[in-house]
C-alpha cells in the first residue's frame, strides 16, 4: 500500500496527473443537469468505439478491388468474432448518426448553442459533417454491388454541381474511372484524414464544452453546483451501458449485408444508399435534369450554412423552446422533411435477392461440378484448385468458355469441342461460383423434386431464360413465371411449343425430358409468381 | 443501505467503475478474440502426389516439388515445397528439404552422397540424420504412401 502510493506520489510530481484528473473529473455542473445530459457522453463513447472496431478491421481488410471483397468475406465468414466486430463498426455508425441528431436536438430545444457557446456548436456541426464524411467512404470499402453502385452515385452528384463539378468528381475517382485509386483514396481517407479531423475537433468541442461549462437547464434550478463525478458520471455510464447493450444485441443478432462483389457491367442493380442518406437520394428525385443541383448542392447547402449560423441569427436570450417559435419550427420542419423523404425512399426500395440464397442454377452448378470433367483437374491436389475453393477471378466470358472447353486458354478462337459441358451448363457452374464466392453454403435438403427441376433447367434452359438476374436472355424472363402460366399450361408448352403457337421459337423437349422431368420444371416455375 | 451523501457518492462511485469496467472488459474481449484467433489457426494437410516410382533411384535422394495449395487469410497461395524422396525397393520415403538449424533450403550432393545444407555447413546422410555442423536433428521425415505406381506426400 505504501509503495504504491509513494509510486503514485512519483507519477504526480513528474507529471501532475492528479490535477489533470481532478480538472478532468471534478468539473462543477450547474444543479438540474440530469439525464438530458448524456447524449454528448453516448457519441464520444460510439466514436471511440468506431476507432476500436475499425483499428481491428484494418488488421484484415485489403484495400484492393482484387482483394477487398474477399478480406471482408474472411473477416465476416472465417474470422472467430470478425462477423461481430464489423457489425459493431456497421451497426455503431448508425448508432453515431442517430445520437448525433438527439445530441443536436437537445442542444437545439434548451438553445444551448446561444452566446458564449456559438463555436461550440459551429465545432458540433462539422463534427456532424465528419461523422457523415466517415459513412460515405466506409461505404465505398466492402467492394460490393451496394458500395461500387451507390459510390458511382455519389461521384455522379458531386458531378453534377456547378462549374467545378467535373473535377471534383475527378478528384473523389482519383482518375477516369472509379477503380483501384478511387478504393485506396477512400480508404486513406476514411482510416488516416477523417480520424485525424474527428479527433480534431472532438478536442476543440469538448474544450470548448470545457471553457464555457455545460448549458444546464432551460430555467434554473435553486441549489449547489455539484462536481461531474461520480454523479453526471454514473448517469453518461449508465446511458453509455445500455447503448452499448443495444448495439451488442444487433451485432450478434442482426446479418450485416454482403452484396455480391462488385460489377461493373451489371445493368440490373438498383442501387440504394444507407438510411441516414436516404432522403437526400429521395429529394434527388424531385428535381429532375437541369435542377438536380437544387436538390444535391442548393438544400443541402442551405441547410448546413443555416445550422452553422445559427447562434448568430437567433440571438434573443430566451432559452425556452416554445419562446423561439422560429427555430423550433424550422428544426421541426426539418425533421419531418428528413423522416418523410427516408420513408418514402424506404418504400420505394426494390427488395434485392440476397446474393448467398441458392438459386435453381446454382443448385444445378453444384451438381455439374462433380463431374469427372471438372474434377479431374479441380481437387485437392490437382492441377487447378478445388471448385469450392475457387475465387471468381475470372470474367465471365471466360468462364463460360473454360467450362465447355478445360483446355482454351482464350474464349472464342476455337468451337468448344464436342463432349463438353452444354453453355447452359456453363451458367450454371458460374452461378454455383458465385454463391461460393458469396459465402453461401449449398441447402443440404434439397428435395428429389427440386434436384430434377435443377437438373432440367442448368441443362435446358439457362441459356436463353433468365431468373433472378441470371442466364441468357434470348428467352422470356422466367422470375415470375407462374403469376401468368399454370403448371399445366407450362408442361404442355415446354413439352411442344409449337403444337401451342405455330410462330415458338423455342425447341419441344418432349423427346428430350421425361414426364417427371417435364412435370418437375412445369411444378417449379408455376411456383414462380 | 444508502444514508448519508458520502455512502451515495461511494456507491455511484463503485458503480460507475463496474459498468466501464464491464463494458471494457466485453469490448477488450471481442477485439483481442479477432485479433489473436488466426494465431491458433492450423493448416489441413492432405496427400498430395509428388512423382512417379519409376523415376526414381534406389537408395538416391531426388528433389520433388511439391505444389500445395495453402490458406493464406483471404486468399489461397501455391506453395512449391520441395522434398527429397528416396527409394527403397518398393518402399519410398521423404524427407523434409528444411535444414534443422536455421530453416534454409539443402541439396543432394551426389559426389559425396550427403545432404549438405549451403548456409552454415549442416549435413545429412540420406536417411536425414545428422552427419556434421550445428543442425540440432534430422531433416524432418514426411509420411509418404505409393498407389500403385504414384508416391503420395502428406504435406
Amino acid at each position: 500500500m505504501r509503495s504504491s502510493k509513494r509510486l503514485a506520489d512519483w507519477l504526480d510530481s513528474r507529471t501532475g496527473f492528479r490535477k489533470g484528473r481532478s480538472h478532468l473529473l471534478d468539473e462543477p455542473l450547474p444543479p438540474g443537469v440530469g439525464w438530458w445530459f448524456v447524449s454528448g457522453s453516448i457519441l464520444l463513447f460510439l466514436l471511440g468505439l468506431q476507432v476500436v472496431t475499425g483499428v481491428v478491421l484494418t488488421m484484415y481488410y485489403v484495400p484492393a478491388p482484387e482483394y477487398a471483397y474477399d478480406s471482408v468475406r474472411y473477416i465476416v465468414d472465417r474470422l472467430p468474432f470478425g462477423a461481430v466486430v464489423r457489425a459493431l463498426h456497421f451497426f455503431g455508425a448508425s448508432f453515431i448518426v442517430v445520437a448525433a441528431a438527439l445530441h443536436m436536438l437537445r442542444v437545439v430545444l434548451f438553445g444551448s448553442y446561444r452566446k458564449p457557446r456559438e463555436l461550440t456548436w459551429m465545432t458540433g456541426v462539422v463534427l456532424l459533417l465528419i461523422i457523415l464524411a466517415f459513412a460515405l467512404t466506409g461505404y465505398l470499402l466492402p467492394w460490393d454491388q451496394k458500395a461500387y453502385w451507390a459510390t458511382i452515385v455519389t461521384i455522379n452528384i458531386a458531378r453534377s454541381s456547378p462549374i467545378l463539378g467535373e473535377h471534383v468528381a475527378a478528384l473523389l475517382r482519383g482518375g477516369a474511372d472509379l477503380g483501384a485509386l478511387t478504393l485506396l483514396r477512400w480508404y486513406a481517407a476514411h482510416v488516416f484524414l477523417l480520424p485525424a479531423a474527428l479527433a480534431a475537433f472532438v478536442i476543440a468541442h469538448l474544450y470548448l464544452m470545457r471553457r464555457h461549462g455545460i448549458s444546464g437547464p432551460i430555467t434554473g434550478v435553486p441549489g449547489q453546483a455539484r462536481p461531474f463525478y461520480p454523479y453526471q458520471a454514473f448517469r453518461d455510464t449508465v446511458a453509455m451501458a445500455a447503448v452499448f447493450a443495444v448495439l451488442l444485441t444487433f451485432a450478434f443478432t442482426v446479418r450485416v449485408p454482403l452484396d455480391a462483389i462488385a460489377d461493373p457491367s451489371d445493368a440490373n442493380y438498383v442501387p440504394r444508399p444507407e438510411w441516414y442518406f436516404l432522403s437526400l437520394f429521395q429529394l434527388l428525385k424531385y428535381f429532375p435534369g437541369p435542377l438536380e443541383p437544387v436538390a444535391t448542392i442548393v438544400i443541402p447547402g442551405l441547410v448546413v450554412t443555416g445550422l452553422l449560423l445559427l447562434p448568430f441569427l437567433d440571438r434573443r436570450p430566451d432559452r425556452h423552446p416554445l419562446k423561439r417559435p422560429l427555430v423550433t419550427g424550422g428544426f421541426a420542419v426539418l425533421g419531418l422533411g428528413i423522416t418523410l423523404l427516408t420513408y418514402l425512399g424506404l418504400k420505394d426500395s426494390p427488395a434485392h435477392a440476397d446474393p448467398s440464397d441458392w438459386n435453381l442454377l446454382s443448385l444445378a452448378g453444384q451438381e455439374f461440378i462433380q463431374d469427372d470433367r471438372c474434377q479431374s483437374c479441380h481437387r485437392v491436389g490437382g492441377t487447378a484448385n478445388p471448385l469450392a475453393d475457387t475465387r471468381l477471378r475470372r470474367e465471365p466470358e471466360w468462364l463460360l468458355a473454360h467450362a465447355q472447353d478445360p483446355e482454351i486458354i482464350a474464349p472464342g478462337l476455337r468451337r468448344p469441342p464436342p463432349g463438353g459441358m452444354t453453355p447452359s451448363q456453363g451458367r450454371s457452374i458460374l452461378s454455383y461460383l458465385r454463391k461460393v464466392r458469396a459465402g453461401g453454403t449449398a441447402p443440404s435438403n434439397v428435395g428429389p423434386e427440386l434436384r430434377t427441376a435443377a437438373l432440367v433447367y442448368g441443362r435446358w434452359c439457362a441459356n436463353c431464360h433468365t431468373i433472378d438476374g441470371e442466364g441468357g436472355n434470348q428467352g422470356p424472363d422466367l422470375t415470375h413465371a407462374g403469376k401468368e402460366r399454370d403448371e399445366q399450361w407450362l408442361y404442355d408448352w415446354i413439352s411442344d411449343p409449337e403444337a401451342m403457337d405455330e410462330l415458338a421459337d423455342m425447341p419441344a423437349f418432349v423427346d428430350r425430358l421425361t414426364s417427371e422431368e417435364l412435370r418437375a420444371i412445369a411444378r417449379y416455375l408455376a411456383g414462380r409468381r | 443501505m444508502i444514508s448519508t451523501p458520502q455512502d451515495r457518492r461511494g456507491f455511484f462511485a463503485t458503480a460507475t467503475v463496474l459498468i466501464q469496467g464491464a463494458i471494457g472488459a466485453a469490448v477488450a474481449f471481442l477485439m483481442g478474440a479477432a485479433v489473436v484467433a488466426p494465431v491458433f489457426g492450423r493448416r489441413r494437410e492432405s496427400w498430395l502426389p509428388a512423382g512417379n516410382l519409376d523415376d526414381l533411384f534406389d537408395n538416391e535422394p531426388t528433389p520433388v516439388a511439391v505444389r500445395v495449395v495453402r490458406e493464406d487469410g483471404y486468399t489461397h497461395v501455391v506453395d512449391r515445397q520441395v522434398v527429397f524422396l528416396v527409394r527403397n525397393g518398393p518402399q519410398v520415403t521423404a524427407l523434409s528439404s528444411t535444414c534443422t538449424h536455421l530453416g534454409c533450403r539443402v541439396s543432394w550432393d551426389a559426389a559425396a552422397q550427403v545432404l549438405k545444407c549451403p548456409c552454415h555447413g549442416g549435413v545429412f546422410d540420406r536417411t536425414g540424420a545428422v552427419k556434421a555442423g550445428p543442425p540440432p536433428g534430422p531433416l524432418a521425415a514426411i509420411p509418404t504412401r505409393v498407389e500403385g505406381d504414384r508416391v503420395l506426400v502428406e504435406l
